[in-house]
């Protein structure tokens, strides 16, 4: 026996801290740039790389991984070690993983502006850089679980839990969302096309929010609200339950935000049942939160750490009541592709990452630098301004959500759409942009004083390292075992109670897919008599004072992390499978659908590289106010060639998918180069360089070689036939357009562009296609349009 | 005696109790799961509830009797509705809001033909007119208007646009098409 003392690395959380502030402040400002351009659409200066359409994901990226990410990492650093009374395994790793982290978030920086984009949402990132946070997130694990395996605590914390959650349900959720083939360095293709992309987008969308936003800071949650409220953890049995449940259900319900799309019925259903059974589960996490401060209410009076940690876990219950009920089918017919979303997102990312994140830095600097905090008025008046600020979006974005989502449905007596015109339905909510965009700039404001708060703080004091001691025992004996048979390790945790019911219960769920009514009572019958023998069994094993298997394998992170891994796994391979071995080219209307031409790709990847999708959707919803608007219902077969999809999941213009052939070539030219002279009151912005550009010609054969690769049926002829089809299809266009006194070369970008436009939503066999036999100049003859 | 009871773990000098779950919040687990299950039997199951096609075919259907109340346009309709006064009112606020952008404010054609000349595309009588505004000529970039517009809208908007022929707008567009035959 001997005493060891252990120096905590302490470093890297202030690193950490640091770069999560500046990136916030980065993040946070992008998003106040964006937001003022939905009012005012001048604020992109005409610039390409300060468009909305390029702005927005690297605001989303900055403040998911760069604010969020930073945060989580400084304090996963700070409390895994005092939790494990163990310094981090390897300093090298450490610095690997900052360093990595920050290149990876500057490379998105200049990426994203310059128009480099997978377009899937919260994954924009191209393909070197997804293999870079790939790399650096396992140098993170390798990290985290060698700690684990140097740990100087039998068991493991609950906050501990939620980081191995996160740690291997990222690392699952990222290679597979990023699956593509590359076609330079510089651009990949997703694998996945039309429903099952947009599956698979969304599986990882919705668990990037649970498992990068949520469970991580529920871990931070669960160490740093007791120690600043000095005050025990509510309940135990609560952490459990709610933890399983919550790594269990969470990973089911990404279909909700595919609802009343063309994803198939039964997955949709999957996604909304399994989003309103995860209220308890996330409100677990909440109650734990708040009862944990019981006895210690009058502490809030003074301390601004406990203002914010309470104000976020009170955000967090909002937040995860707002998600199941939008989840549910008729709430998300109204508020899917409004407002309602984003306030949604913000009500999550503000007041709970955002204040939980603050709360935490309060608590955290003046203890890493050994003083206090520089001003405790500045921290209040830092809380007062933010939840304000955070009051002002949310409400505005409910009532902008709200209101446009009606109107979109309103309907004369006789059926026909109030609003027909989109441009009304956006006028309508522009002061609540305007509103929002001062409530999003006072959070930055407020976020701004405590910046200068912390910076204030570390000048005063010096950098500590927090150290403590451990008695090393030899051979010291692991958990309580049954005093009876000392069975192995392995064999207690396979064959322990809770895991054995678990098993049974879903096994039984799992015929329940395929279950007529009779025999599907029968099952559910057999499931709830399981659930309530597990429940008796469970009861009296505790009155007997046997051991817990849940203490068992909370002392084996192995064990721990594989049985956390199946229970994400279930619903993503539940989901995922029967979607993708779908037979999916089966033609529903008959004629089968034929690939894109080689220019409606090229145009294709600059709807891609300008970002169209993070304001117009290409899915018609099943809805007569959407089909009187837009045109007929979306049909799934219809995508099958789309890598990756451009479903979209906000109409802050139209949606496109029946744009195809509604408007001349030169509606769209105009539209493009000014979007008020068509439609007087848009937001939208002028994309004047798409006529100056030109598109590289030759990248037409490889893209078509490339989607070949991934199953569209393009013939070899095609492949070699792509720039000749490419260039008259371009030159017919261009020709279009010069009689109506517009020139632009036919390899610009806005020919490539208004190519895609016209296709969209129609078959090519609809198109009236490029006379290659008849010289473009002919066409003049018949008037403005062309043709007869 | 109580308190030390409660204390179940100690990491970190967190104190970790091991209290009850609150009633209410198993109320709303085992609601939703029962819902959930509910859900999933009456849907998915027992299929006693339609699919979201099977939704919109019932709304659909439901539209179209609404729409059948409406009477159908005829060129006498038209004509009528050219001599009434609010009905123009609604027709040019349509045509403001729809057909401005491309046909300009005046009419005077823009991206769009000129309807201020004496020519057309697909002919200048009332209800040649209200077949092109109704179906649109996709081959030319015309949308059809009758599906987002209604019928009633569409047929306030072609008197007007029959209002708007022979005024020859100053400026506007070169003819296109051909001349009316009388």
């Amino acid at each position: 026996m001997q005493q060891q003392r252990i120096v905590y690395d302490d470093t890297t959380v202030r690193r950490f801290i640091f770069a999560a502030v500046v990136f916030g402040i980065v993040g946070m400002a992008v998003g106040a740039l964006v937001a003022s351009q939905l009012a005012w659409w001048q604020a992109n200066l005409g610039i390409p790389y300060l468009t909305y359409s390029r702005l927005r994901p690297l605001h989303t990226n900055a403040v998911i991984f760069a604010f969020v990410g930073n945060m989580m990492f400084a304090g996963v650093y700070y409390s895994t070690q005092r939790l494990l009374k163990a310094r981090m395994a390897s300093d090298l790793l450490s610095n690997i993983h900052f360093w990595g982290w920050q290149l990876i978030i500057v490379a998105a920086a200049i990426s994203l502006p310059l128009g480099i984009t997978t377009s899937k949402e919260y994954a924009e990132l191209e393909w070197p850089i997804d293999l870079a946070i790939t790399v650096i997130w396992v140098v993170f694990a390798i990290n985290f679980f060698w700690t684990l395996a140097k740990r100087n605590e039998k068991n493991l914390y609950v906050a501990i839990w939620f980081y191995i959650a996160t740690i291997i349900t990222v690392a699952v959720l990222h290679i597979v969302n990023s699956l593509a083939l590359p076609l330079d360095g510089l651009k990949s293709y997703s694998v996945f096309s039309g429903v099952q992309d947009a599956l698979v987008q969304w599986w990882y969308g919705h668990n990037a929010v649970a498992f990068f936003l949520t469970t991580p800071i529920l871990g931070i949650m669960y160490y740093f609200l007791p120690k600043a409220a000095e005050r025990p953890v509510y309940s135990y049995r609560l952490s459990i339950i709610h933890f399983w449940a919550l790594v269990f259900i969470y990973i089911w319900a990404g279909p909700h935000h595919l609802l009343y799309t063309a994803l198939p019925d039964w997955a949709q259903s999957l996604g909304m049942v399994f989003s309103v059974m995860l209220w308890a589960p996330s409100w677990g996490g909440m109650l734990n939160g708040l009862l944990t401060l019981k006895g210690a209410w009058h502490k809030l009076r003074d301390d601004p750490v406990l203002k914010f940690f309470i104000a976020g876990v009170t955000f967090y219950g909002m937040a995860t009541f707002e998600g199941p009920l939008l989840s549910i089918k008729t709430v998300s017919g109204l508020a899917h592709y409004t407002d309602w979303i984003v306030g949604h997102v913000h009500g999550g990312a503000l007041g709970w990452n955002g204040f939980m994140a603050a709360g935490m830095f309060y608590w955290l600097v003046p203890r890493l630098y050994g003083t206090k905090l520089h001003s405790t008025r500045s921290a209040d008046a830092h809380f007062w301004l933010g939840t304000v600020g955070i009051l002002l979006y949310i409400v505005s974005m409910w009532i902008s959500g709200i209101n446009q989502g009606l109107m979109w449905r309103a309907t004369h007596a006789d059926g026909t759409l109030l609003y027909p015109n989109f441009v009304e339905t956006l006028l309508a909510i522009r002061p609540m942009y305007i509103v929002r965009f001062v409530g999003g700039s006072m959070y930055l404001v407020g976020f701004c004083m405590m910046a200068w708060n912390l910076w204030k703080t570390a000048r005063a004091g010096k950098a500590v390292d927090g150290e403590t001691t451990v008695v090393v025992e030899e051979a010291k004996a692991p958990v309580p075992t049954a005093t009876t048979a000392p069975a192995p390790g392995w064999v207690q945790v396979v064959t322990g109670r809770p895991l054995v019911f678990a098993i049974a219960i879903l096994t039984v769920t799992m015929f329940l897919g395929w279950a007529k009514p009779v025999r599907a009572l029968v099952l559910m019958g057999a499931i709830i008599a399981l659930g309530e023998l597990a429940w008796i069994v469970t009861r009296k094993d505790r009155e007997a004072g046997r051991p817990s298997w849940f203490a068992l394998i909370e002392g084996r992170p192995l064990a721990f992390t594989v049985l956390t891994l199946v229970a994400i796994l279930i619903g993503g391979v539940a989901e995922l499978l029967p979607t993708i071995l779908i037979q999916q080219a089966v033609p529903a209307h008959g004629e089968a659908q034929k690939p894109y031409s080689p220019l409606e790709l090229q145009g294709r990847d600059l709807y891609v590289r300008e970002g169209c999708y993070t304001c117009h959707s290409q899915m018609i919803r099943p809805f007569v106010a959407e089909t009187q608007r837009y045109g007929d219902v979306s049909r799934a077969e219809e995508f099958i060639y789309d890598h990756p999809f451009q479903w979209g999941s906000k109409r802050t213009g139209p949606d496109l998918h029946r744009v195809g052939g509604r408007y001349p070539n030169l509606w769209h030219y105009t539209h493009m180069m000014d979007p008020r002279a068509t439609s007087p009151g848009s937001n939208m912005p002028s994309y004047p360089w798409l006529a100056e550009n030109r598109i590289r010609v030759k990248d037409a054969p490889k893209k078509l070689s490339l989607m070949q690769k991934l199953g569209v049926p393009y013939t070899h002829a095609d492949v070699d036939s792509a720039e000749a089809r490419q260039k008259s299809q371009g030159e017919a266009i261009a020709a279009d357009l010069a009689t109506q006194g517009v020139q632009v070369a036919w390899d610009s970008e806005m020919v490539a562009l208004v190519a895609y436009l016209q296709r969209l939503g129609r078959g090519p066999q609809d198109v009236p296609t490029p006379p290659a036999d008849v010289a473009p100049t002919a066409s003049a003859a018949g008037g403005q349009e062309g043709g007869r | 005696m109580s308190e030390k009871s409660l204390v179940k773990h100690i990491y970190d000098g967190i104190e970790e109790h091991d209290n009850n779950l609150p009633n209410w919040w198993l109320f709303i687990l085992w609601t939703t799961l029962v819902f959930g299950a509910g859900y999933w039997f009456w849907y998915h199951i027992a299929e006693a509830g339609p699919g979201q096609l099977g939704e919109y075919a019932a709304e659909s259907a439901e539209h179209a009797q609404r729409m059948a109340s409406n009477t159908p346009a005829s060129d006498d309709l038209l004509l009528k509705l050219v001599k009434d006064p609010t009905s123009l009112e609604g027709g040019k606020a349509v045509f403001q809001a729809n057909c401005a952008a491309c046909h300009g404010a005046q009419g005077q054609g823009l991206i769009g033909p000129n309807l201020t000349d004496g020519f057309w595309l697909h002919g200048g009588a009332p209800m040649a007119i209200h077949k092109v505004v109704a179906e649109g000529a996709v081959a030319k970039g015309m949308p059809a208007w009758e599906r987002t517009l209604g019928a009633e809208r569409v047929k306030a908007v072609t008197a007007y646009v029959l209002t708007l022929k022979g005024t020859n707008t100053a400026g506007g567009k070169a003819p296109q098409g051909e001349p009316e035959q009388p």
